[in-house]
């Protein structure tokens, strides 16, 4: 149902699928509320570390376990346009499996468990990644053979629990910038060999290499960029070149880090045949900067400072610096302000600055701002009804 | 008779162009005649090694730039009559460095080898363009920077200028001065009369930027972002004004077009598609 849902969405209009990552309590409400006023395909994709199992304590999005979060999402989602998706699962793709020095086959079997969970809580797309491993470096037939054993699992839970799901594989970690076409091809066949002889389904997505990368608070990849970056293929030649490779296996091809890209290169994803796109900091650095203009217009700084120390503290910025980065402190706590929305510090916060905001409602208020933020996207791939 | 026509194009580095001269003298002088174009150097940065020097008013203070510049050197080899001697055009700019072997039998082999190749690039290691050919292969692009370029002159009679053209218009579209897809403009022109634009790993490049990155003041020219955003918002205008297009990549897809096209007519060569 979920495969057909998205095809015959596909058919009607040229368009690129959204992805949204649930950064906050507040983004998932906005998704769930566009996707049934506009009628239209809405991915929530969650990464381990978002929302996880109660097995595992949940994610930093609201302290939701998989869930409570998919029953909070099923329950308001009346039109049935909300697909809950798991980004990025796999072997210690959650924190605890990283800091509990998991063996193989002990981070395999709590991937396995987070799956179950995802698939018995409901949702209907699966991201399987594999790619990463803290014990040492991995090949592409390492990464196969592990995708092939994860995709089996998924399968037999999908069968024996009733739920239908299709899934996306790859992920944008293979080789940095851009992964090669052999090795595209190479995974694909592999994984399509290896489904015709279990008898399973095929996956429905694939991650691919399109010139975006996140940085900060900028898409510093080759698809924004009209000269060249070093050691990376022209976006020219990259994007043409996969989507003929997707049309090829008849496969959805899925961009990630979408991010801050421009409104002319958003623009292009529904002609150049992009079936989907998934796009998570954005949002969340729209609400934080929603949330510190607004406190600062009302003359809060202190709250806000306080907040912006919380936020830093957090060091969760640390992965999103470029090398010799010249971002300021406040800035980098913006970027990590939506890992912080859940502590308890940040919600006293958010309560002491409404008693003051007699007048405006602070979560109605930053709902508008990711609204706006998603509204680009809606827009330019072609989501909304035009005509 | 050589067979092949080097153009370096040079402004205010006379060392760096007299080093690219010499590189060729000492590896390449059997297969190639060498020009220096003086892209409106001042008097005391000309080459030892110049051949023309395109001295008027707007090119000492502005430059030519690889559109105009090579565009000069070409009028000036047609009106010397020399324009058909040559089969080959080795379009280099000054910033570009090769390795120290002979590079211009290569190139040529490769031309004669792939007969319906009217532009060839040499790639570069720091391209990515390298994960899609192996060591020394040669495939063809739709899209293709220009740094060096082998062209063909039977392709250029196809698309260059037919009447008296001048370095406005001789090759390169000399409107768009900068040069922004002024390359991909050429590569259509190109495909659009079956000739095919390929890249080379048999002959690598490396385009040395800290010239432009360091001595911009001693070039005369714009610093280096200063230079890129300009690149960018004339080209922009530049391909409005001319084909009515608003973004790169439409001029990008029209040129896929054509090279699909192109295997279309030319199956058998399909196995260059890259």
């Amino acid at each position: 149902m979920i495969q057909r849902k998205l095809e015959s969405f596909m058919a009607r209009r040229r368009c690129t699928l959204l992805g949204v990552g649930p950064m906050s309590k507040n983004c998932v409400d906005v998704t769930i509320e566009l996707a049934n006023n506009y009628k239209i395909p809405l991915m929530l994709i969650a990464s381990r570390r978002q929302i996880d199992s109660a097995r595992f304590d949940g994610g930093y999005v609201n302290n939701w376990t998989t869930e409570k979060y998919a029953k909070y999402v099923i329950d308001r989602d009346k039109r049935g346009m909300t697909i809950l998706a798991r980004d990025h699962g796999g072997p210690w793709q959650n924190t605890n499996e990283k800091d509990q020095n998991m063996s193989l086959r002990q981070a395999m079997a709590s991937a396995k468990k987070s799956f179950e969970d995802d698939i018995k809580s409901g949702f209907e797309i699966i991201h399987i990644d594999p790619s990463i491993d803290i014990h040492g470096s991995l090949t592409v037939d390492d990464i196969l053979e592990r995708a092939c054993e994860l995709l089996d699992y998924c399968c037999e839970i999908a069968k024996r629990e009733k739920k239908e799901i299709i899934f996306e594989i790859g992920t944008e970690e293979q080789s940095g910038g851009t992964n090669t076409m052999e090795e595209f091809e190479y995974s694909l066949n592999e994984v399509f060999k290896f489904c015709k002889k279990n008898k399973i389904q095929n996956p429905s997505f694939i991650v691919v290499q399109t010139g975006t990368k996140v940085m900060e608070m900028r898409n510093i990849g080759s698809f924004n960029s009209p000269f060249r970056i070093v050691n990376e293929l022209p976006a020219e030649i990259q994007i043409p070149k996969v989507i003929e490779l997707c049309n090829k296996y008849n496969i959805f091809m899925k961009e990630h880090n979408t991010d801050y890209l421009s409104d002319e290169a958003l623009k292009w994803h529904p002609k150049f045949g992009i079936h989907s796109a998934n796009v998570a900091p954005e949002y969340g650095l729209a609400e934080t900067q929603g949330l510190v203009e607004l406190l600062e217009a009302n003359n809060m700084k202190k709250l806000v400072e306080k907040f912006l120390k919380i936020s830093f503290d957090s060091k969760k910025w640390e992965k999103w610096m470029l090398p010799n980065t010249k971002a300021t402190d406040r800035e980098r706590a913006l970027i990590a302000g939506h890992y912080v929305f859940s502590k308890p510090e940040v919600i006293e916060i958010k309560k002491k600055a409404q008693i003051r905001l007699k007048n405006i409602s602070i979560d109605e208020y930053l709902k508008a701002k990711i609204s706006d933020s998603i509204m680009r996207y809606l827009r330019n791939f072609r989501l909304l009804n035009l005509v | 008779m050589k067979k092949v026509a080097t153009i370096i194009l040079n402004r205010n580095l006379p060392d760096v162009a007299n080093r690219l001269y010499e590189k060729f003298q000492n590896n390449d002088a059997k297969e190639t005649d060498i020009f220096i174009v003086e892209s409106g150097s001042s008097k005391k940065n000309l080459s030892k090694h110049y051949t023309w020097w395109a001295n008027w008013e707007d090119s000492l203070e502005h430059g030519l730039r690889y559109p105009r510049g090579f565009n000069y050197a070409l009028s000036k080899l047609l009106e010397e009559k020399k324009f058909k001697s040559y089969d080959y055009y080795f379009l280099v700019c000054n910033d570009v460095e090769f390795e120290q072997k002979p590079i211009i039998k290569t190139l040529v082999n490769e031309m004669i080898k792939h007969p319906r190749v009217g532009i060839l690039s040499p790639c570069s290691p720091l391209w990515g363009e390298k994960i899609l050919l192996s060591k020394n292969e040669t495939k063809y692009f739709w899209y293709a920077q220009f740094i060096s370029w082998f062209v063909r002159r039977e392709y250029m009679e196809d698309v260059m200028a037919l009447e008296k053209p001048t370095y406005m218009d001789f090759l390169f579209d000399g409107e768009n001065f900068r040069g922004y897809e002024a390359d991909i403009e050429l590569i259509i022109k190109g495909y659009a009369n079956d000739w095919a634009t390929a890249i080379t790993t048999k002959v690598l490049i490396n385009e040395n930027e800290t010239y432009l990155k360091t001595r911009a003041d001693l070039m005369k020219t714009d610093p280096y972002d200063e230079n890129l955003r300009k690149v960018l918002k004339e080209g922009k205008k530049w391909l409005r004004t001319k084909y009515g297009f608003n973004s790169r990549w439409t001029i990008n897809l029209y040129s896929k077009f054509f090279y699909d096209q192109f295997f279309e007519y030319y199956p058998e060569l399909s196995k260059y598609k890259v």
